[in-house]
């Protein structure tokens, strides 16, 4: 017995669904209609040649090879910061605190998942006004700024994810290493991080992804258009995620527009990657428990 | 990373004293510690730089409605609306189609095309908010453009369905794992009772999920609120309030990125701080009310950023 | 004393433009300068200096690889603010500094270009000329639709630029005589991204530097002159700035260096070639 509503609804339903995966199919099919010509050694390296570019022994204009690396690096120094102080939190708020300890602690945790980038941006922004006008008359807006906020913004996923991880484990598991004598930190390290560590991964490669494809917060904290690979630390860089934001607005020839989209496809492929591992990885994870 | 030694012998060599197990713990509160640490610096930072708003009395002009800075008028009000509209805008777009997708997932769509839907849902979410803008930007701008026949193309409307393809994927599987954690126990009996799937869903899956798809929302919400790029991008940043769909406004996110470069002894860069430290507020306060809501909150930690 | 200071560096002057003049050293010459010089300089501010910042820090760079040089745009008030902060070595305005700003920095400013500030709209609008009176009212929100400055039946949609846009203000003051705009304008953040945008809609309306115009978008005819940078430089088109490079006190030895070279003749060829008039110091 079939009602008019039923139908409708199955109709409505239906249309989202299709609605949902046409606007997947064609963001994607437009970046790689639009931009797949352009993925080459140009795109990458302008016209130096890339030996010379990849030895940093020339300068690169035009391509977006500084670019790429200093998403490299941003990404790097964030996962460097983000990863280790993630995991020691998860573990901490899973095994060691107490209940209002952890509840305490979990809010703060929240609060940052919450924070918007721009603020997170707004927030490096005034860290640096502030240290110049109390500590460090010399600091700039830098990599390392623009890191460490970036560190803040995906930190924590990885202390959720760690923390799930290692809950997930079935109790008779998780105590095992106590029945033989084990002490905490020990049955900790022999137990539950391997058991978790699968689930652990999935998170920092999602931070990873994170880290990677954030505009707003290295807008305010130290990307410029035109820095070349950077040097140290604490200079200013290029990143993919500003270059395609800045090619939208202001390209200057429809090379550069191409460029735009060829870099967009290089983005997406990056960033969809590094998710579809990770939530491959904590798929696998949690179907590890649900078996048994 | 953490090898699997745990065999007696090395288990007996490298034993450790319960001195330096105090000691890990330290370590690992330090490291937990850093958040907070975070949470309050940034408010404190945003405070101090707001401070001088206060001690000059410029906190009403600030929290005017016009803005006009050759004017000498400053007020933030027309972002913060603009913000508002454009979220619940994209809200309204993104929930109903989020409830039709976990409608398919949970009682039409069957299995391969099931799964298929759900892992583009999953791609989705890695989706870089910057490419969305810029897709956006060559391929939906001219054509609202042209169909509208008011406006640039850079308007309310084109950035709310930008925003909407951005949240649906967290409202949808939010929304789905609350589902799942149904008793499976419900849907047998209401089956039994000859309700066809569609009014599964509608009176009982749902209905029991209602606390869930409220976070779901509200979590949605959070993150349209949040988001800087798609409106700089294509919502076309006037300062003026939302009134018609095909005008274009400006959020407070996208405030903050295009004001923050002015002199700084100015309101205009003051309204910034105000800007950043309201929006830190209004996720804080969503942070607050997803945590209330006990159980169907830690669903969304688990789904979230999925 | 002054006196004599002023005639050596005139005669170094004098024998730098004889040397420049010579067969062989004039190639290459300007760059010789930055030989033994390393370390990096930031630039950031006015979006109208980018393409020739650009191009000079790729010779420089090019020429001596132990110097780094980034450009970033933001504006003039970012220009400002961020060179008074000391957060980057040079600031680009494009405009003059008001009084306050270059006392409560100590800014030393460097014109290096003058341009031209013109009002664009699409190639295939058919209006070609307005006087300042129609572009005040258009940008005032009191003429919406081109029908009324004699251009097709199409509402106008305005563009404008950012708060810390040195081209906005000159053109607020020089041609809109400080009158107010319109709320309902979009806001841009650059001039290249004023000529992107004006140069996809047909109905737009927007300024940008005359150095900055190409065919995608066309200048109008300000009240019977005509936009380009000859006209701007000998006073018949009056919405005119000067590009300048602004520097916390006496600049470095590598960012004086810099600067010499934008004011150099092949700085001036560079200039040039991005549309604008150099100004030979």
């Amino acid at each position: 017995m079939k009602r008019v509503s039923d139908r409708i609804v199955t109709g409505a339903a239906w249309l989202s669904g299709g609605g949902l995966m046409l606007a997947a199919a064609v963001v994607i099919g437009f970046l790689i209609l639009r931009g797949y010509k352009n993925l080459d050694l140009a795109l990458l390296f302008g016209d130096t040649p890339w030996q010379a570019a990849i030895m940093g022994e020339r300068p690169v204009f035009g391509g977006i090879w500084p670019a790429f690396m200093g998403t490299f690096y941003l990404v790097f120094l964030s996962s460097a910061m983000a990863i280790p102080i993630g995991i020691a939190s998860g573990i901490y708020l899973a095994e060691y605190a107490s209940r209002r300890l952890r509840s305490l602690l979990g809010f703060f945790v929240d609060l940052l998942a919450g924070t918007p980038s721009i603020v997170m941006g707004l927030f490096g922004f005034t860290a640096i006004l502030f240290l110049r006008k109390t500590l460090l008359p010399e600091a700039q807006t830098c990599l390392f700024l623009a890191a460490a906020c970036i560190a803040l913004l995906v930190l924590p996923y990885v202390i959720r994810i760690t923390e799930t991880s290692i809950e997930a484990i079935p109790e008779p598991l998780r105590l095992l290493g106590y029945s033989v004598g084990f002490t905490r930190w020990r049955n900790l390290r022999s137990v539950l991080l391997p058991l978790a560590s699968r689930g652990m991964l999935s998170g920092a490669i999602l931070a990873v992804g994170r880290a990677s494809e954030d505009t707003a917060v290295i807008l305010l904290t130290g990307v410029v258009a035109h820095a070349g690979i950077p040097g140290s630390m604490f200079d200013k860089f290029e990143a993919l995620p500003f270059r395609i934001y800045y090619l939208a607005a202001e390209y200057r020839n429809l090379g550069e527009l191409d460029q735009g989209f060829a870099t967009s496809l290089v983005l997406l492929c990056i960033s969809g990657t590094l998710f579809l591992i990770a939530v491959c990885l904590q798929k696998s994870a949690e179907m590890r428990w649900k078996r048994r | 990373m953490f090898a699997c030694n745990g065999n007696v012998e090395t288990f007996v060599l490298f034993r450790l004293s319960d001195k330096s197990e105090k000691w890990i713990e330290w370590i690992l509160l330090i490291a937990t510690c850093i958040s907070a640490v975070a949470i309050i610096a940034i408010l404190s930072l945003l405070v101090a730089f707001c401070l001088p708003l206060f001690t000059l009395g410029r906190i009403r002009g600030v929290l005017s409605s016009q803005w006009q800075p050759s004017g000498g008028y400053f007020g933030i009000l027309p972002m913060c609306a603009g913000s508002l509209a454009l979220s619940l805008l994209a809200l309204s777009i993104a929930f109903p189609a989020a409830m039709g997708i976990c409608t398919l997932l949970h009682v039409l769509a069957r299995g391969v095309f099931n799964r298929f839907l759900l892992a583009t849902v999953r791609f989705m979410t890695g989706i870089p908010t910057v490419v969305y803008g810029f897709v956006s930007v060559f391929l939906l701008v001219p054509p609202m453009r042209e169909w509208l026949g008011a406006g640039t193309g850079f308007s309310l409307l084109t950035a709310a369905f930008t925003l909407s393809l951005l949240i649906l994927p967290t409202i949808v599987l939010v929304l789905h794992a609350r589902l799942e954690q149904i008793d499976p126990i419900l849907r047998l009996a209401s089956e039994a009772l000859g309700l066809t799937p569609i009014q599964q869903m509608r009176h009982v899956l749902f209905p029991v999920a209602s606390r869930g798809m409220v976070v779901a929302a509200v979590l949605g919400m959070g993150r349209a609120i949040g988001d800087t790029l798609i409106s700089l991008m294509v919502a076309g940043n006037a300062p003026q309030f939302p009134v018609s769909l095909y005008h274009s406004i400006r959020t407070l996110t996208a405030h903050v990125a295009l004001v923050v470069a002015t002199d700084s002894r100015s309101m205009a860069y003051q309204s910034v701080f105000a800007a950043g430290l309201g929006l830190f507020l209004v996720t804080g306060l969503i942070t607050l009310f997803i945590r209330k809501s006990g159980k169907a909150g830690r669903e969304v930690r688990r789904e979230k950023g999925f | 004393m002054i006196l004599i200071r002023g005639t050596v560096r005139r005669c170094g002057l004098l024998l730098f433009v004889l040397m420049a003049s010579l067969p062989g050293v004039s190639s290459g010459g300007s760059l010789e300068r930055f030989a033994g010089l390393e370390g990096k300089i930031d630039i950031a501010g006015g979006t109208a200096h980018i393409p020739v910042m650009n191009d000079a820090a790729k010779n420089v760079m090019d020429a001596n690889p132990k110097i780094r040089i980034t450009v970033a745009g933001g504006g003039s008030g970012i220009g400002v603010q961020k060179v008074g902060e000391g957060l980057v070595d040079i600031g680009n305005t494009g405009r003059a500094l008001s009084k306050e700003e270059a006392e409560k920095y100590g800014l030393k400013s460097f014109p290096f270009a003058v341009d031209g500030v013109a009002v664009i709209v699409h190639p295939e609008n058919s209006v070609k000329e307005l006087s300042s009176q129609q572009v005040r009212d258009i940008f005032a929100g009191t003429i919406t639709n081109w029908k009324q400055v004699g251009g097709q039946d199409a509402g106008i949609h305005l563009f404008t630029r950012d708060e810390a846009s040195g081209t906005r203000e000159v053109f607020w003051e020089k041609c809109l005589k400080k009158g107010a705009t319109a709320n309902t304008a979009n806001v841009v953040p650059s001039n290249g991204a004023m000529k992107v945008a004006v140069a996809q809609d047909k109905s737009a309306i927007g300024y940008a530097g005359i150095g900055h115009v190409d065919a995608t978008v066309k200048a109008v005819y300000l009240d019977g002159v005509v936009p380009t940078q000859e006209n701007a430089m000998d006073g018949s088109y009056s919405v005119v700035r000067k590009l300048y490079m602004n520097t916390k006190g006496e600049p470095s030895r590598l960012v004086q260096a810099f600067i010499d070279y934008i004011l150099s003749p092949e700085g001036a060829e560079i200039t040039r070639k991005h549309g604008y008039i150099p100004i030979s110091r």
